[in-house]
């Protein structure tokens, strides 16, 4: 199939056009490490180093000029820059920027094509969860055996931390990242996102973020949990800094993505794609970019305050200066339970989409999936306060917060009824996208019901601030979250790469996870159950069995990880070919070539149904 | 003939629902009170009752999606890497499932809550004309305990058993979390407020006390006991250390 853009390429010359076209991800680490030596360099030399904040003041130079640097050197700045002095991108510029005949090369650049960001957002993503997964093992290894013998305990809180935090940001893109970009605008019918340039610079922001992250365990590291809650905040090193600029640089990249997703889906659908005939998995995602779009403001006004606090002593968190903990709590959680959903509902939405396609059957009630995905985003505004129950702030509120969040499972309750109400009488074709389908149903069942426990003021006054929460929230995370996530890649992989996600490999990588969940935070609850707190580098004798159950089901996972990162790599070149349609799906993604051309559709199709008819196959592969 | 097969599948699937039930009522009966530590006060009886009738009433529903699964994955599953055909019955809605599903949840959440306001009601009840005020400080990494009306300061708690506590609990440095993981009481100690909590031990014994907020480099290390005493024991306990201080 030949896009009408290569016609019209002839035209254009895409050699030449002087040090734009040699830009890439390492002129970017070389612009961010130049940068940033600036940074440090000016604020080292011009400013007072008696002041009691010159260490931080010299860090967030640095950070700053790290990122622009970033910027700078991967040409997220090229095409503002042109505009300003009038001489903006020609159409041969659009087409080198969309990664015109430029091979594998492009995955390295400042690319605009969706399905190239997609790329790029899997990659992304497994960096981030490798580099968490690697930090939890190093958890799990030290709470072996009671007592520090694997890492100090300085080091140990560090890693407590940066894994949650980089497991967040992770699981934040995970699905939204990899198929918001790549199959949303092909579902809608549309030749790339509202907003290519936006789109790349999401992407590449996040790098430069997730730079700034990883930074942190090699200056000093952190000494609180993920939520870095004031005061506690104030006693940390310049990890602290790269902390909070690294979420202000990150919550760039998730707005910019966010507006591209819901502008993508309100205006450039084809003819004939009314909202109704959407594909569900395009529903979840608006409303997910819409949910982060009201929350994610939060998260960078809390962060930008603390590095007020620390660098220009404001006291908006300082007991003694005027301010107060509660408040950096508020703040935080008012992002920190919306994000909740803006991880969850993408996931739900593609295993909707699994659910339909795999069962050859239609979503069942279309119309309660988006209100139960609307009702939860609507609610999760409401509910925060439940993660302050025991911190003492405004107790008169804490009926009214049990209420918003118990009211939380009802929308959630849908999505069983949604998915197995599709299932029902189904043909369920079990291939690998099903398995983990499965997998999520039972993990997400436990998930629900011990969140409820812990939205009951009454027992969350015992539970709160134990390992029974962790152990909660990793049900959500690892066993729903991940296990909808890699769902979604097995489903997708045949169209990124033209082939299967190797079948055997999949499941091996399934039943360790699988089991490794189920071992790893059942042993969990327990742990917490009987009185074990949170981040805890150690802990007395009586949870030494179930925190050794507890290690032993994390490298289960771990193993059941690295299969899956073999099999992702092995398939890309070796795996089994898959055709342009290998689930006989309807949605248009999978009617257009694999792997689909620059731009899409060479005619954009017109529409007269949603995609759940498998009556009448529109294409047989 | 179809018809009656559909319906002796749905006879397996119910009487899965039923053993998962079961399963499920028992475990929420058996495991709360052994699971979680021994229980000294009202409000950790309330805090275990709770997770009992929780579990009770989560039971059938985690049990039915189960069950569908379950059925799903015998009779609903077609194996192979050929595409199954459309299935039979192309339902898109089904109202009546759809509306008594809601009807189903919201009335579950509904008792649930109504428990859970009553539950916390008798938390957050008054803690009555004469209670035992304790004044409790954390910092970095330890608990100091201090008795109004005498010049007491411990560094363990000694409380008598069937008189109400009310803790006034505060921090030096930065946040930390008081809790009593067998009482039922967790609230944190903030810098320059004060957070209060009650609680009436009902059982002798010694506990533990456990920080929850993160707190710094020897969080993990910021214990210590408890012991609940009889009055009489208490008040000897409270006079000799007056006289010692």
């Amino acid at each position: 199939m030949t896009s009408t853009l290569e016609h019209a390429a002839h035209t254009s010359a895409p050699e030449g056009g002087g040090l734009a076209r040699r830009q890439n991800f390492l002129t970017a680490m070389i612009g961010g490490v130049v940068f940033a030596w600036l940074g440090w360099f000016l604020a080292h030399h011009f400013l007072d180093s008696s002041s009691r904040n010159f260490s931080d003041l010299v860090t967030t130079s640095l950070t700053i000029g790290w990122i622009f640097g970033f910027w700078l050197g991967i040409g997220a700045l090229n095409g503002p820059g042109r505009w300003l002095i009038g001489a903006d991108h020609t159409r041969a510029d659009d087409l080198y920027y969309a990664g015109e005949n430029q091979g594998r090369a492009r995955y390295w650049k400042y690319c605009t094509d969706h399905k190239v960001v997609g790329v790029q957002y899997i990659v992304m993503t497994a960096v981030l969860l490798g580099a968490g997964g690697i930090l939890a093992m190093a958890i799990r290894t030290e709470l072996i055996v009671p007592g520090n013998h694997f890492v100090n305990q300085q080091v140990y809180n560090g890693f407590v931390a940066v894994h949650g935090m980089l497991m967040i940001l992770a699981l934040i893109v995970a699905v939204a990242g990899p198929w918001a970009n790549f199959v949303v605008p092909i579902m809608c019918g549309a030749r790339d996102m509202a907003f290519p340039r936006l789109n790349a610079l999401s992407l590449w922001t996040l790098v430069g973020a997730a730079g700034l992250l990883l930074s942190v365990l090699a200056v000093g590291s952190l000494t609180m949990g993920w939520v870095v809650l004031a005061p506690i905040a104030d006693q940390a090193g310049v990890g602290m800094d790269f902390f909070a600029m690294s979420i202000i640089v990150f919550t760039v990249s998730t707005t910019v993505a966010g507006v591209n997703t819901i502008c993508t889906v309100m205006t450039m659908r084809t003819k004939g794609m009314t909202l109704a005939r959407l594909p569900i998995f395009v529903w979840a995602s608006v409303i997910a970019a819409a949910l982060g779009l009201y929350a994610f403001p939060y998260f960078s006004l809390v962060e930008a305050q603390t590095l007020l606090d620390r660098n220009f002593n404001t006291s908006f968190f300082v007991a003694g200066g005027g301010g107060t903990g509660w408040l950096q709590a508020n703040l935080f959680w008012l992002m920190g339970h919306p994000e909740v959903y803006v991880i969850l509902l993408p996931a739900v939405g593609a295993l909707f989409e699994i659910a339909s396609v795999m069962s050859r059957k239609p979503v069942f009630s279309y119309r309660t999936a988006i209100a139960g995905m609307t009702g939860l985003a609507g609610l999760s505004i409401l509910v925060w306060a439940h993660h302050m129950f025991t911190t003492g702030w405004a107790p008169t509120l804490g009926g009214p917060f049990m209420l918003t969040t118990e009211l939380i499972s009802i929308p959630t309750g849908l999505f069983f009824l949604v998915i197995i109400g599709t299932m029902w009488r189904g043909n369920v074709w079990m291939k690998l996208p099903t398995i983990w389908l499965f997998g999520f149903i039972f993990n997400f069942i436990i998930a629900g019901i011990t969140g409820i426990y812990l939205s009951d003021i009454p027992i969350d006054n015992q539970l709160h601030g134990t390992m029974f929460v962790t152990a909660h929230f990793h049900y959500v995370f690892v066993g729903s979250v991940l296990f909808g996530a890699i769902a979604a890649l097995a489903f997708w992989y045949p169209k990124v790469t033209g082939r299967f996600l190797d079948e055997t490999m999949g499941r091996i990588s399934f039943w360790l996870a699988f089991i490794g969940v189920q071992v790893t935070f059942l042993a969990m609850f327990v742990s917490g159950l009987r009185g074990m707190p949170r981040r805890y580098s150690s802990y007395s004798l009586i949870f030494e069995h179930t925190n050794f159950i507890t290690t032993i089901g994390a490298y289960m996972i771990m193993a059941g990880m690295l299969v899956l990162l073999g099999a992702v790599v092995r398939s890309w070149s070796h795996g089994e070919p898959a055709g342009p349609n290998p689930w006989h799906a309807n949605s248009l993604e999978w009617l257009v070539p694999t792997p689909p051309p620059l731009e899409n559709f060479d005619v954009l199709p017109v529409i007269t149904e949603d995609p759940y008819n498998y009556r009448e196959e529109l294409v047989r592969s | 003939m179809a018809e009656m097969k559909n319906k002796e599948n749905l006879k397996g699937m119910f009487a899965t629902w039923v053993i998962l039930t079961v399963v499920g009522v028992a475990i929420g009966i058996w495991g709360p009170a052994r699971l979680m530590p021994r229980s000294m006060s009202d409000n950790m009886h309330l805090t275990i009752l709770t997770m009992v009738v929780f579990t009770v009433a989560a039971a059938p529903v985690a049990a039915g999606v189960y069950a569908v699964t379950l059925h799903a994955l015998r009779h609903w599953v077609h194996k192979g890497d050929n595409v199954p055909a459309p299935a039979a019955e192309q339902t898109r809605e089904n109202a009546t499932l759809t509306a008594s599903w809601l009807i189903a949840s919201t009335v579950l959440t509904v008792f649930l809550l109504i428990w859970g306001l009553g539950a916390l009601a008798v938390d957050n009840g008054s803690a009555g004309r004469n209670p035992l005020v304790v004044d409790v400080t954390g910092q970095q990494w330890l608990w100091t305990f201090s008795y109004p009306g005498s010049n007491v300061q411990s560094p363990t708690l000694v409380l008598p058993e069937g008189r109400t506590v009310d803790f006034h609990i505060t921090a030096l440095d930065v946040t930390h979390g008081f809790w009593i993981a067998n009482m039922g009481v967790q609230v944190d100690a903030n810098v320059g407020t004060t957070t209060q909590i009650h609680t009436t031990p009902t059982a002798l014994g010694q506990f533990d006390i456990r920080c929850t907020q993160f707190c710094g480099l020897n969080h993990a290390f910021m214990v210590t006991t408890g012991d609940v005493v009889t009055k009489a024991q208490f008040n000897s306990w409270l006079a000799s250390q007056s006289q010692k201080a």
